[in-house]
């Protein structure tokens, strides 16, 4: 077990190292305009131009500029091209927000998810269980930024109901921080919600025709008990590695457009932004803390899934 | 990785069907004509597959539409222009920036669905747009499923180095944050295109869009794909092949991938959907199709700057996007609840 | 079974009701009241505003965007600077830190001023003339995009070569003691004293150092000064206390106390947070989608005004088609005006002139009925245009239409592409982004055929504008004369009229050369843009409002209602 831990994170940071290397080619070598031009501002003459090429290091080859730049990150001296501001301070400042927005919407999906999941399973065929999918399918066809921009407007503009996006600091007022989240939570949630509760729905589908299951109902055990204890712990087995993998999906990416849509300025959002201006720092500082993130979760969800599985754990 | 979540097909092959369809008492029909009948009991299923051919159709006819109808292209803009509408004059974009709302067929059919901002026609536009993201979503899909094919079946059948090679590159495609890579391809190709040798592609082609969604969703199909290789590997139809001399790439292509024919078919729906519902996204950050070419992704960026005075610009196109990905995700179960109603199979997000 | 389905769904139901009544609880919640009575103006009080972006700099020396030259105004002056007034008036220039305006030699090259007595920053420290000298070292040693109008001065280039921080130009004398200065120009330059009147110039403490201030910026002489900047989020302006004790004449101290400036995104979202309260003021005009509403409904805190500005589109002169001048005419012909104004949202006031309204030069009849090219108020003359263009043989020629992604350039890029194609042109749009549209535009290496261009005034003198299109100012890069305009008939006008320090003598001459800019179809003006004044309601509108022609809304005359 120790051996296959070793080399699942090994293998992490592998991949790390490659994650970086492609990001940071991507946008060096594809044209894309002179960061240094960029960067002079208005009206600047060649010296200026030339000067800043010299400090920022653009006249070595790419192979030093990477390197350079990899030492940048790590020691957060990594400023980015357009506004010359730390990097890891606008990712530090955007950490929470994000997380935030992931967290919620992850416990808001998996609550709503394990209750029509279970609803489901039990009148599986009936009017309600159809009902419940069809709900659940047209969740997950929805574009998150399509039904985030029209919540916001709607609920939060014209009815008033909930604020109009933005981001309020935990620190500052616990309840309008969760306010301000209830409607990009559930966007967020929205698009998985549909298919987690049908995962679960199938998952649990199954666990009841297990023997298992018939010899709990034969012990004389409760329809409830049985639910809970049994039926449910074995099917959320699957569903949570898979909302490991989601999770990190989330972070790495889904956060994106709903931070966009309600303005909550964390991560996700600050990626988009610099991707847009070509701001090759951030978006390396951004892409790395994204694949990190991926990484880690696959990681732990296959170290999990490995120590439950024996021929592996007994390696 | 050592074992795979939940990823894999259980479909086993010829044995499995016959089993089947001994359940059945379906004697002699074949696994194909099995799912076949199966699905065309699933009303619901055939519903929704209907209204996506019927989504294709509509959108493939956009020509027909803008030449007779509408009588305007998906980029010619209105400005200044007016129309008539019940005798009365009106200007397709107000002093005040405002366009003209649906007509329906009070002009006849011109501006059914109203003016945009620019003073195009929005039903126009819509149609064009669907072209737009159903053809990436097709062809991405093709491509995904094409390369997700290859290197699965060379990576579970070869073993060995070559699938710890192929697997590694799967890896990094797979932990790179899909929309952050999706989009910083798409800015940077569009400005300045795409030259790979002779090859030269504009910015504002659809290639690019295509080639990065098609891309970016390989890790998702070929996983599954190698684990099923890996397993088909060992059945006694592959050993009897091997036995009778076959090389490996005849065995590749009439052992494996014949077997291989459900699971990339209810993939192959299951990415049309998300390639979709990606080029919108990537169109929204701006990152997909350029202007001034419509999407539906574009059409919804654009709405939503007029949510207040136009709200109908942002709400239809993204009502297309949830039937057409709907219509795919319903087609999609029922066709994998027909092929083998046990099967496993997921696209992770 | 049924019981344990019901149950999720009660907790469920529970859970929600919890968030509902936690949301009800909350409402807008702006701090501070306004002050007690006494005079016009009510004292006091904190208001919240809203910038789309964050300023390029939050320092003087550096900062060259609206963002940041409208708060900066008030926390830091120059020795010249402009009466706080609206319009014409506000193009006055008054003296600021001097005493008086310039005493301008014979030839125009040598300008004196004195500093006034007993002056202090607001830090308490004591302002000396030798600041001056300072502070246009800081511009050029951080290669500021002003520098290039101090280079002018005697000694400056030297300065700039020799790349040190604390060496001398030659060009400035100062005296601590008595608080002279006086500034060299190497040749006479009618438009210096407006130069000297720029943000750039204005005086900041000798122990500034030679770097960007953003995050902690100096202390400075205004009504105003700067508490917190945090990139990116927010950064706040107080009143500054040791201004209120000693104002200078004609520079009034801040009503207001404090004045937070947060950066917001959004437009649409500014402007519905200004609509609810939320927000006091937003910087830019609210987005074409709610104007209809705002001026509905909320006319009594919405005013537009005109501003000192071009909105045209390049034709680079270097790059076929539009090295032929019959089809820069045929563009003229072309191009419809009054729809561009439309996609404005009637922000851009249709027009013909190169030289703006508030600008020496701005012809009235030229914007309506003396255009070249029909009226820009009516509709444009397609037919002409298509004729010439395929007289010229280039019908069906492939057209890349340059702009960028800030609203609505990137609608106004799509529609001008839409135009050319009218006209028999194969035309497609290419937005780039905003952080990097100029700079691409203005690199002869990507050989932009035409594109999206506009000119806010830095200071309401011709030249301003005029070095637009001056063959001289062509550069290989960071060219601000994007369509590469050379002609020598205007090139030398413009070098005469420079010299001119008096403006009202040269004004029908750089009417003239206005006239024939635009009679040779070398650009394509199309109008002027209008800004706006957008409060909530717990600002005075009616009594408390400048917008200032050169710097934009007048922070200091701002003040909230009386309670």
């Amino acid at each position: 077990m120790g051996r296959f831990i070793v080399r699942r994170v090994a293998q992490m940071l592998f991949v790390m190292f490659a994650v970086s290397i492609l990001t940071f080619f991507i946008f060096n070598v594809i044209p894309n305009g002179d960061p240094a031009v960029r960067m002079a501002g208005k009206q600047p003459t060649e010296s200026q131009i030339e000067a800043i090429r010299e400090e920022w290091g653009f006249n070595d080859n790419i192979f030093v500029q990477y390197t350079t730049t990899m030492k940048k990150v790590f020691t957060g001296d990594l400023l980015s091209y357009t506004t010359q501001l730390p990097v890891d301070e606008e990712i530090i400042k955007g950490l929470p927000r994000t997380f935030a927005l992931a967290v919620g919407a992850a416990l808001l999906w998996m609550f709503v998810a394990i209750c029509f999941g279970l609803y489901s399973a039990v009148k599986a065929g009936k009017f309600a269980d159809r009902f419940l999918t069809i709900i659940a399918l047209i969740g997950i066809s929805m574009p998150v930024f399509w039904i985030g921009a029209l919540m916001n407007y709607y609920l939060g503009f014209k009815l008033g109901w909930f604020p109009n996006g933005g981001y309020v600091e935990f620190s500052e007022d616990p309840v309008d921080w969760a306010y301000h989240l209830i409607l990009p939570w559930t966007a967020l949630a929205i698009l998985f919600i549909g298919f987690y509760s049908r995962v679960l729905r199938s998952n649990v589908l199954d666990t009841i025709n297990e023997d298992f299951v018939r010899t709990a109902r034969a012990k004389g055990l409760g329809e409830r008990q049985i639910m809970v204890r049994h039926v449910l712990r074995n099917s959320m087995i699957p569903i949570v590695t898979l909302w490991g993998l989601d999770f990190g999906a989330v972070i790495g990416g889904g956060a994106i457009l709903t931070e966009t849509v309600f303005d909550l300025q964390g991560v996700g959002q600050y990626a988009a932004e610099a991707v847009g201006q070509l701001d090759v720092p951030p978006v390396l500082a951004t892409t790395m803390f994204a694949a990190f993130f991926i990484v880690l979760l696959n990681a732990i969800v296959d170290i999990v899934y490995a120590y439950l599985d024996p021929r592996i754990r007994l390696q | 990785m050592a074992t795979e979540p939940a990823t894999e097909t259980t479909l086993q092959g010829p044995a499995a069907w016959e089993q089947e369809a001994e359940r059945e008492h379906v004697h002699g029909l074949g696994p194909w004509r099995l799912g076949f009948r199966r699905l065309r009991r699933n009303r619901v299923a055939l519903f929704f597959g209907f209204l996506f051919i019927l989504l294709i159709l509509v959108c493939a006819a956009a020509p027909l539409w803008a030449d007779n109808v509408a009588k305007t292209g998906p980029t010619d803009g209105h400005l200044s222009d007016t129309i008539q509408v019940d005798g009365e004059t009106k200007n397709v974009v107000g002093l005040d920036g405002v366009p003209i709302g649906p007509q329906y067929m009070k002009a006849d059919g011109k501006f059914f669905l109203g003016a945009d901002g620019n003073g195009r026609d929005i039903m126009v536009r819509l149609l064009y747009g669907g072209r737009n993201s159903l053809f990436i979503g097709l062809t991405a899909a093709l491509i995904t499923v094409f390369l997700s094919i290859i290197l699965g079946v060379v990576s579970g059948y070869f073993r060995g180095s070559t699938d710890a090679v192929i697997r590694t590159l799967l890896d990094i495609l797979w932990s790179f944050p899909v929309i952050i890579l999706a989009t910083a391809l798409g800015v940077a190709l569009a400005l300045g295109g795409l030259k790979i040798g002779p090859l030269t592609i504009a910015g504002d082609s659809l290639a690019i869009p295509i080639l990065i969604i098609g891309l970016v969703y390989v890790p998702y199909m070929a996983r599954p794909v190698r684990g099923q290789v890996m397993s088909l590997r060992e059945k006694e139809f592959v050993e009897a092949a091997r036995a009778q001399g076959a090389g490996p790439i005849r065995i590749m292509f009439s052992e494996v991938i014949p077997n291989l024919a459900s699971t990339m078919l209810v993939f192959f729906t299951l990415l049309i959907a998300n390639a979709v519902l990606l080029e919108a996204a990537l169109s929204f950050l701006g990152a997909g199709v350029q202007p001034p070419n419509p999407s539906w992704g574009t059409m919804i960026e654009e709405g939503v700057d007029r949510i207040a005075t136009a709200p109908h610009l942002a709400i239809v196109p993204g009502i297309m996007l949830v039937l057409t990905v709907l219509s795919l995700n319903v087609f999609g179960d029922g066709v994998r609840d027909a092929l083998d109603p046990r099967a496993k199979v997921r696209l992770e997000r | 079974m049924a019981k344990l389905g019901r149950r999720a769904l009660v907790l469920l139901v529970a859970c929600l009701s919890m968030f509902v009544i936690a949301a009800c609880g909350d409402d807008d919640d702006d701090g501070g009241g306004g002050g007690g009575g006494g005079g016009e103006a009510t004292k006091g009080g904190s208001i919240t505003i809203s910038q789309t972006s964050q300023p390029d700099y939050m320092d003087p020396a550096l900062t060259y965007t609206v963002n940041g030259i409208e708060p900066l105004w008030l926390v830091y002056t120059p020795l010249i600077t402009y009466a706080h007034e609206e319009g014409q008036a506000g193009s006055k220039l008054i003296p600021g830190l001097a005493e008086a305006l310039p005493e301008i030699s014979e030839d125009g090259t040598e300008y004196k001023l004195k500093l006034r007595d007993g002056l202090k920053y607001s830090d308490g420290s004591a302002v000396k003339a030798s600041d001056f000298e300072h502070s246009i070292k800081r511009v050029l040693n951080l290669e500021s995009g002003g520098s290039a109008f101090y280079l002018g001065i005697e000694g400056a280039q030297d300065y700039l070569d020799a790349g040190k921080a604390e060496g001398d130009i030659s060009g400035i004398t100062t005296d601590d003691q008595t608080g002279d200065i006086t500034i060299k120009l190497g040749a006479p330059d009618g438009s210096f004293t407006h130069v000297l009147g720029m943000w750039f110039a204005a005086l900041v403490p000798s122990d500034t150092p030679f770097k960007n201030m953003t995050k902690d910026p100096p202390p400075g002489v205004g009504a105003y000064m700067v508490t917190e900047s945090v990139p990116n989020r927010q950064f706040v302006l107080k009143r500054n206390p040791e201004y209120d004790k000693n104002p200078i004449d004609g520079v009034p101290a801040a009503n207001i106390d404090t004045i937070t400036t947060k950066i917001v995104k959004s437009a649409q979202r500014q402007a519905q947070d200004v609509i609810s309260g939320q927000l006091d003021y937003m910087q830019d005009p609210p987005p074409a989608d709610i104007k209809p509403e705002v001026k509905a409904k909320y006319s009594d805190r919405y005013a537009e005004y005109t501003t000192a500005s071009t909105y045209y589109f390049f034709m680079n002169t270097r790059v076929p088609p539009f090295d032929d001048p019959k089809v820069r005419e045929a563009v003229n012909w072309g191009v419809d005006k009054p729809g561009l104004a439309r996609l404005f949202a009637g922000e851009v006031a249709p027009g013909c002139s190169f030289l703006p309204p508030g600008v020496p030069g701005f012809d009235e009849a030229l914007d309506v009925d003396d255009c070249p090219w029909g009226n820009p108020n009516e509709p444009p003359d397609l037919e002409k245009a298509r004729t010439l263009i395929k007289e010229a043989g280039v019908d069906g020629m492939d057209v890349t239409v340059y702009g960028n992604n800030d609203d609505p350039t990137n609608k106004v890029t799509e529609a001008y592409a839409d135009m050319l194609t009218k006209m028999g042109f194969n035309a497609k749009p290419k937005i780039l982004d905003g952080g990097v549209y100029f700079q691409t535009i203005g690199n002869q290496k990507t050989k932009a055929q035409t594109g999206f261009a506009n000119w806010f005034q830095d200071f309401p003198h011709p030249k301003n504008f005029m070095f637009l299109i001056d063959g001289k100012s062509i550069q290989p890069t960071n060219n601000q004369n994007f369509g590469n305009v050379d002609d020598p008939e205007i090139t030398k006008g413009i070098a005469e009229l420079n010299q001119e320090p008096d403006l009202t003598k040269a004004e029908d001459q750089w009417k003239d050369l206005n006239n024939k800019l635009v009679e040779r179809a070398w650009i394509v003006p199309y109008g002027h843009r209008k800004l706006s004044t957008f409060f909530s309601e717990r600002m005075d509108f009616d009594n408390c409002r400048i917008f200032h022609p050169v710097y934009f809304n007048d922070y200091s005359s701002w003040c909230l209602k009386e309670q």
